[in-house]
């Protein structure tokens, strides 16, 4: 009998289907590995299973039995422990409180067992002592970690719950080698006591290294689960992946752009930031560059580095034949970079303004306005409206009243008044509705069309399967692979970013 | 060379040692304004001075105090004053019904803290149960708070029976009271700073989606500060009191913000997750040097406010660059 089944659980968030139907059935004494793709449920699930997320329906069963688990404090009761993908710390709360909080040992009067808890603390914090560096100490406050050991805190919090079933949500991302080597040696350690665990991972190699089954999930729903020793890598993508690899290059897919006839105007070399290193690509005009790869590879990072966010370590940027290091955006713009961001709340649209002054701020930069005048300025906002199709009431309107489609829209809009010579586009698309969706990708292959050169990372494949001409994916922060012409498969695409460097 | 790695090292030591003792800014600001007082003033920092001090503060420590459990978990408390006032009036009204008697005074105050610790359940129940916007929560219970204060008491005036104003404003063993106060105030403080109540309401205050997911009962957690909260408002009345012998149901309100302004002058961090009451207790001596220290300069009345107001605004500015100082 498995030690805990989920039977067709879901979840919605408004509109958004996060997990359609999870199917999972966990063994007493087994690591299960959970594996998917960008936003295919995995987390949900897990989060269902912790008590922190409230499922729409389904079923689940402990020791046969079936319970509701009414939120975290429940699953605990449950015997359910979990390191949480975000984290779940205290800043300013020391390490050893961390990992205690959860159930903070009390003396008799209800004070804090200060003993207790050192003590308590002291026996997982001796399990990472050789892997977590020197300055990592009990007494230390969470904030002075580094982000390792802020992982390794949240492995131990998790640990410190004794939990009979203890699930993992990528708990080696910020992990070096030796310290997931002994994470594994705990990990085996508890298996052989036979609790059960759930383990998620991006590294192909860590999950034929600790994994005994996996559960492959796409799109919300639970598509198979395999025994590791009677599977491979291969296969395990090609599950992931499913029947949609045959439409992947599909109708759309441009042809891929003999680059060379043409001269870029973009080029960077040895890139290096927070967050990402040795990065170079070169985008020519008319060509669409894609990034590809999981969330939080460093594509982001890169981006909004050679726009002049966030500070470049080293590397070189070369706009257009002249050497180009921005230090603010103000400088990027004026030099003819162009960022959209998926996260329009922060980086996009200026909140309850009108849509005439969301549409002008970048017109107001590069002609070095002084003056709003409304008649004149509608006069050259109107064209930029109507080339993408956006719905809206009248200019004065606020932009809030829009949905978050047409929104983007206007953010995308403010560029093309002023053409930019490169337009970054930052996971445009994250949360716009289909039609908004194609008329934004039309948008972007007449714009490269015409002439300009485009950068375009995405997390949804197909989206950048669909569009790109050329595809680097990255990993770990840095290109692992380029993709062109026919390699350009959601197979070689899951390959590059799912194998370990 | 030398030097660098000297000056590294020991800016290293000096920020462990604020972030050991947020408080560390605020006690020397507090030290730098008793040395004023004293030097307009010499009879401000002797024995006599010191006693009027903490006499006429110690119900705005109080109230520091109260707000400070609030503000770990990240709320805040606005109707902390009219919680003084409303608690005031009930103790002075029923004091005067039951005669003035030994009794009757411990017997009101008791009643006055259950007044205070409901008060504190009802803020709590509005904002962590209901989940409303605890601003503007507690800004709507703080008016529902003085309308009760003026249904008790509708004019001010009634005085608190000799047998309270003199104890509080005594001397036992040649020793004033407030000060038997203030060394029950620190026991009671250092015991509850080892409950586990304080390190919930410090984890919440980080990041409550983080401390629900650990398991914590955030909802109770968040009441618990709002009941300890009211529990020191109560404290905050007697005190207030017993420093002006009489029941006024308008004589909190302006505190509460004075106790926002002493939290944050004693180095906590109105976001959450960050402070001490120690810290808030300084805070509050703070507002009263400086408010004496204004006195004592020769300030023409008219301009005093004007003064105190900038003198709290340059203090603020100080704690926030020492402490900064200390951390980089």
């Amino acid at each position: 009998m498995s030690k805990i089944e989920l039977r067709g659980v879901g979840k919605a968030y408004g509109a958004t289907l996060a997990l359609r139907r999870g199917d999972l059935s966990i063994d007493a004494g087994e690591v299960h590995v959970l594996i998917g793709s960008n936003g295919s449920g995995k987390s949900t699930l897990c989060k269902i299973l912790a008590g922190s997320v409230r499922p729409d329906g389904g079923e689940i069963l402990i020791d046969g039995r079936p319970v509701t688990i009414g939120g975290p404090r429940a699953a605990r009761g449950h015997g359910i422990g979990i390191f949480y993908q975000e984290l779940s710390l205290a800043r300013h709360r020391s390490v050893a409180e961390n990992i205690c909080l959860p159930d903070l040992p009390a003396t008799r009067a209800g004070f804090v067992d200060r003993d207790a808890l050192e003590k308590r603390a002291a026996r997982y914090i001796a399990l990472f002592a050789a892997v977590a560096g020197e300055d990592f100490s009990a007494e230390t406050t969470v904030d002075n970690l580094r982000a390792d050991q802020r992982q390794l805190v949240e492995i131990m919090k998790a640990l410190a719950t004794e939990a009979p079933v203890l699930i993992f949500d990528e708990p080696t991302s910020a992990l070096d080698r030796a310290q997931v080597d002994r994470f594994f040696e705990i990990l085996r350690g508890l298996k052989a006591e036979g609790r059960s665990i759930i383990f998620i991972s991006h590294r192909m190699d860590e999950i034929f290294a600790i994994g005994d089954r996996v559960t492959v999930i796409r799109d919300g729903e639970t598509v198979g689960t395999e025994k590791i020793t009677e599977t491979n890598p291969a296969a395990v993508i090609r599950l992931m992946v499913g029947a949609q690899d045959e439409l992947a290059p599909g109708h759309a897919a441009p042809p891929a752009a003999a680059a060379a006839d043409r001269s870029p105007v973009l080029s960077v070399r040895a890139l290096a930031g927070k967050g990402f290193a040795n990065v170079g690509f070169e985008v020519a005009r008319g060509e669409i560059l894609g990034f590809g790869g999981l969330h939080g590879q460093g594509q982001s990072s890169v981006l909004r580095a050679v726009f002049g966010v966030n500070p470049v370590g080293s590397g070189e940027i070369v706009l257009d034949g002249k050497p180009f290091a921005a230090s603010n955006p103000r400088e990027a713009i004026r030099r003819g970079l162009a960022y959209v961001s998926g996260d329009r709340g922060r980086d996009g649209v200026i909140s309850g303004r009108p849509i005439l002054e969301n549409v002008t701020p970048i017109h107001f930069l590069r002609q070095k306005l002084r003056l709003a005048r409304p008649a004149a300025l509608a006069e050259r906002v109107r064209p930029a409206l109507e080339a993408l199709h956006t719905k809206f009431g009248g200019l004065a309107h606020p932009i809030n009243s829009l949905s978050g489609g047409n929104q983007q829209k206007i953010v995308i809009a403010r560029w093309l008044i002023d053409r930019p010579d490169v337009l970054l586009l930052d996971d445009p698309t994250k949360g716009i509705d289909l039609s908004a969706k194609t008329d934004l990708f039309t948008l972007i292959r007449k714009l490269a069309a015409e002439g300009m050169g485009i950068v375009l990372y995405s997390s949804e494949d197909a989206e950048l399967l669909n569009n790109a001409d050329r595809i680097l994916v990255f990993n770990g922060g840095q290109v692992r692979r380029e993709l062109t012409g026919a390699d350009r498969t959601r197979y070689n695409l899951y390959q590059a970013a799912y194998e370990a460097a | 060379m030398a030097t660098a790695t000297l000056s590294t090292t020991r800016s290293g030591g000096l920020k462990r040692l604020v972030e050991r003792y947020p408080f560390l800014p605020a006690l020397l600001i507090a030290l730098v304004l008793l040395a004023l007082n004293g030097l307009y003033q010499p009879r401000s920092v002797s024995f006599i001075g010191i006693t009027g001090l903490v006499k006429t503060y110690l119900a705005l420590m109080m109230l520091a105090i109260a707000q400070t459990y609030v503000v770990y978990a990240g709320d805040i408390d606005l109707s902390a004053g009219a919680i003084v006032s409303l608690v005031n009036v009930v103790i002075v009204v029923l004091m005067e019904k039951m005669g003035g008697s030994g009794f009757s005074v411990v017997a009101a105050l008791g009643i006055g803290l259950l007044a205070g610790l409901a008060c504190g359940v009802v803020n709590g129940l509005v904002v962590a149960a209901l989940r409303l916007q605890a601003i503007v929560a507690t800004f709507a219970t703080s008016i529902f708070f003085t309308g009760l204060a003026l249904y008790v008491m509708p004019v001010a005036g009634t005085p608190a029976p000799a047998a309270f104003w003199r104890t509080y404003g005594g001397r036992f063993f040649d020793i004033p009271f407030v000060f038997y106060a203030v060394i029950i105030l620190a026991v009671v403080l250092y015991v509850l700073a080892r409950t586990r109540l304080s390190t919930q309401l410090l984890a919440v205050g980080d990041d409550a989606q983080a401390a629900f997911q650990s398991g914590l009962p955030v909802t109770r957690i968040r009441i618990q500060g709002y009941a300890l909260c009211g529990l020191f408002a109560a404290l905050a009345a007697f005190c207030i009191t017993g420093d002006t012998a009489s029941g006024d149901p308008l004589v909190g309100g302006k505190m509460t913000l004075f106790s926002v302004a002493a939290v944050v002058l004693g180095g906590s961090a109105l976001s959450g997750g960050y402070g001490t009451v120690v810290g808030s207790i300084i805070g509050a001596l703070i507002i009263g040097l400086i408010n004496s220290l204004v006195f004592f300069v020769g300030t023409p009345s008219e301009w005093q406010n004007l003064v105190q107001g900038l003198a709290i605004l340059v203090a603020l500015m100080a704690g926030v660059l020492v402490g900064r100082r200390a951390r980089a």
